[in-house]
């Protein structure tokens, strides 16, 4: 059959290359600021758009869409035209993405410096952007599966296969997981709460890790390694099993995340199970990727996109066995709220994410450009510059989580915490928290020489934007099975099948999950003391969000005896069914908040002490990391959303009042008036309208309608 | 014997087991298939990446 010529688009993947390097500079100075301000928390600067708790999100949003976003965008949009031998289907589709992608990531930076957030991690976005996402997400699927369909070679390779459930998953996930009501332009509620909305934000978080960093990442590394080695794959049949098991087990392991909380005990019990044997398809894409070098590892020595991709791989394959082992209940008593979590996030981002990032940027630029790397030399200090800055990084903050989680769970012979003050857990960290900012410090210097390199190569070159290429087009075969021919090989060239036995497969472990949480009524047993948050609660709850505390303080007590001789009664789900978003967290910086109002309790503080602590941590714990909070101080509280608020709370069910949204602010200023009083005879002059108040009303009922069963605190008007 | 072993998980029960069961069927089904792909298929397929039709940039990198 005569050769078709046509072009593929570089200057897309270019464009997408560019923003890699950009962002990944941008999103890891900022984890650097974030590390260094668990040494002097001074670093938040005083003002609210550079505290930490607002930060973590742009820095963790800012790697993982930004920076592995555009990553994967670069090598999907440079494999998949060359795999499929077609331009994309669509140029303007392909900058629609290009352009809106960039757009969504300076919308989440600037919303979140201004504490516009869900407050759900790596979903923190607000609803006008989510919309954004999904339309932008949806516009990659269709130049992506158009580009698929209109190829010219029967088949579709294992690196596509990726790619699809890339698409298809996360569409699902960030859909599910973003179902919430507006209260205002930049304010929504989730439709979840409590246990259940953790069960579904833990199911997306999971798998945005299993499905945004890993799948798209092992469909370019099925691509630029064979090509890198000039090999072709170790096994395809491996590649098979590795791809179905990968994608039909990842969607169950989302509650590993949610070990000892109040979820019922079978969901975590199947997400220990299926985490445990996601070792199996992960090792096996491990293997297939190393033994692919077969034959190849002396050019290992020499060519640096070969190394970085050996030490991605190799990351790969620790998380993934330190990933289900922090699954198992015995481990994750010991690693979870503690840095043991950051530790093996960051060998994945670090090493498997940005390592491969950095091994197609090194291949594919050079190729755009017609020309050679500009430095073997600068690549290879890159490469142990990096290294060592993931060694320095997450070695000292395993040897932290696990002085930290001794210190947490140590008694005395008496049997008394030995130590009750959670500072000195945190004092005891600081130097390995100075080696971690030292660990990523090494790492940027890296990523910095890289940058240079790549600038030098693309000065030194001349950039081809439209490659010429030419293969036969694509013979017409039977839509159905031909004889011989089996489902997979059928499945094999037939996308739209492929895309519909991907969805099923992901969508099995996802349905009997998370659908028996609203079916079976047992499974949130509820408690009747348990009321509604008051509006002067309820606005306070939504500051906590907005400046991320749930970044630094969880609100989960497990069930364990260091845990309730610390902070009080372990965790029930009855008690979270108000929580629109819920604010567990996942680490502990700081001590849990969900008995902080339970007076008498052993975390119970004064009006007073939340005062001043916001208004200057360090006076009254000189070892304290928490950043100052003095706007909260000065800034009026926004009570005008107070009856927009009650009222998507009653669309959800939440038992106010009818007509309570009228008169709700009363209910507030009379609450918030008290509050003043009592601050007042400690010495306080604040006004009752001042955001504090809010805030202190929020953090003094955690906790309380749980010990106070029979006589709740708060109260609702006709009630 | 396997349906104690998962039963003295906590909360696991029979649920759980019928997921575990779905799983193994599929897996064992997928192994299956890809011990039955002809070796010449594989080697053709696992061959992709490598026949992409763009040599010349490929001969600039490797000169």
């Amino acid at each position: 059959m005569e050769n078709q010529t046509f072009y593929y688009d570089n200057k897309i993947v270019r464009n997408f290359a560019y923003a890699t390097l950009f962002w990944g500079v941008i999103g890891m100075v900022v984890g650097l600021l974030l590390a260094l301000q668990f040494i002097w928390p001074a670093l938040s600067f005083g003002i609210p758009y550079t505290t930490f708790g607002r930060i973590r999100p742009i820095h963790t949003n800012a790697v993982i869409f930004a920076f592995v976003g555009n990553g994967m965008f670069t090598g999907i949009y440079y494999s998949l035209q060359r795999l499929c031998k077609a331009r994309m289907f669509s140029d303007l589709l392909s900058k629609i993405n290009f352009w809106g992608w960039q757009f969504i990531i300076v919308c989440a930076a600037l919303t979140f410096a201004f504490g516009i957030t869900t407050g759900k991690e790596y979903a923190e976005l607000e609803w006008p952007i989510d919309i954004l996402v999904a339309v932008i997400w949806l516009v990659f699927g269709a130049n992506m599966i158009g580009t698929i369909i209109k190829r010219r070679t029967q088949h579709i390779y294992v690196a596509i296969w990726f790619y699809i459930a890339t698409f298809v998953t996360i569409t699902i996930l960030h859909v599910t997981n973003s179902i919430e009501i507006p209260v205002t332009f930049f304010k929504s509620y989730p439709v979840y709460a409590g246990v259940q909305d953790a069960l579904v934000q833990w199911w997306y978080g999971h798998n945005a890790v299993a499905f945004f960093l890993t799948t798209p990442f092992l469909g370019l590394m099925y691509y630029f390694l064979p090509k890198a080695a000039n090999r072709p794959i170790y096994s395809y049949r491996l590649s098979i099993v590795h791809f179905w098991a990968l994608i039909f087990l990842y969607i169950w392991a989302g509650p590993h995340h949610l070990l000892y909380s109040a979820l019922p005990n079978w969901a975590q019990s199947l997400g220990v199970v299926f985490s445990v044997m996601l070792i199996a398809p992960s090792w096996g894409g491990m293997v297939n990727g190393l033994l692919t070098l077969r034959g190849a590892w002396d050019r290992v020595r020499e060519d640096p996109v070969l190394k970085f991709m050996v030490v991605a791989v190799t990351a790969y394959g620790m998380s993934t066995f330190e990933g289900p082992m922090m699954s198992t209940k015995t481990v994750n008593a010991i690693s979870h709220f503690t840095d043991w979590t950051v530790g093996h996030a960051h060998i994945g981002a670090l090493g498997w994410n940005g390592f491969l990032t950095f091994a197609v940027l090194y291949y594919l630029l050079p190729k755009m450009f017609q020309t050679q790397l500009y430095s073997k030399k600068v690549a290879n200090m890159h490469f142990w510059i990096a290294t060592l800055g993931i060694i320095f990084y997450a070695v000292p903050l395993y040897w932290g989580a696990i002085t930290q989680a001794s210190m947490w769970k140590e008694f005395t012979a008496a049997g008394f915490l030995k130590y009750p003050n959670f500072l000195e857990t945190v004092t005891q960290l600081r130097p390995m928290y100075a080696t971690r900012a030292l660990g990523g410090g090494l790492y940027i210097i890296g990523i910095l020489l890289g940058v240079y390199n790549l600038i030098m190569t693309v000065k030194a070159g001349t950039f081809v934007p439209e490659e010429a290429a030419s293969a036969p087009a694509l013979v017409k075969r039977s839509a159905s099975r031909e004889q011989g021919e089996g489902i997979h090989r059928w499945l094999e060239r037939r996308p739209v099948q492929f895309i519909l036995f991907a969805l099923i497969a992901i969508l099995i472990g996802g349905l009997i999950e998370i659908v028996p949480l609203y079916l079976v009524k047992t499974n949130i047993p509820t408690i009747a003391s348990v009321k509604p948050y008051t509006p002067l609660e309820l606005q306070g709850r939504d500051i906590y969000v907005r400046e991320g505390c749930y970044t630094c303080h969880s609100q989960q007590v497990r069930p364990f005896r260091s845990e309730t001789e610390r902070y009080g009664e372990y965790a029930k789900a009855g008690e979270y069914i108000y929580d629109h978003p819920f604010q567990w967290g996942s680490k502990r910086n700081g001590p849990d908040l969900s008995r902080e109002g339970v007076v008498n309790g052993r975390q119970y503080k004064p009006n007073s002490w939340h005062y001043n602590h916001m208004l200057n941590p360090q006076r009254l714990n000189e070892q304290s990391i928490m950043p100052v909070y003095k706007w909260l101080i000065s800034d009026d509280l926004d009570i005008s959303t107070t009856a927009k608020k009650i009222r998507v709370m009653q669309l959800f069910g939440v038992p106010y009042p009818e007509g309570y949204d009228k008169i709700a602010n009363d209910d507030l200023m009379k609450q918030a008036r008290g509050i003043a009083y009592d601050l007042k005879s400690q010495g306080i002059q604040v006004e009752p309208g001042k955001e504090i108040i809010a805030m202190i009303a929020y953090l003094q009922r955690l906790g309380k309608d749980v010990h106070a069963a029979g006589n709740p605190t708060a109260t609702i008007s006709g009630k | 014997m396997l349906h104690d072993v998962y039963k003295s998980v906590g909360g696991f029960g029979s649920y759980g087991m019928i997921s575990m069961i779905i799983f193994i069927v599929f897996f064992a089904l997928l192994v299956l298939y890809a011990i039955s792909i002809r070796k010449k298929d594989a080697e053709d397929f696992s061959r992709m990446p490598l026949d992409d039709f763009s040599k010349e940039s490929d001969e600039i990198q490797d000169s």
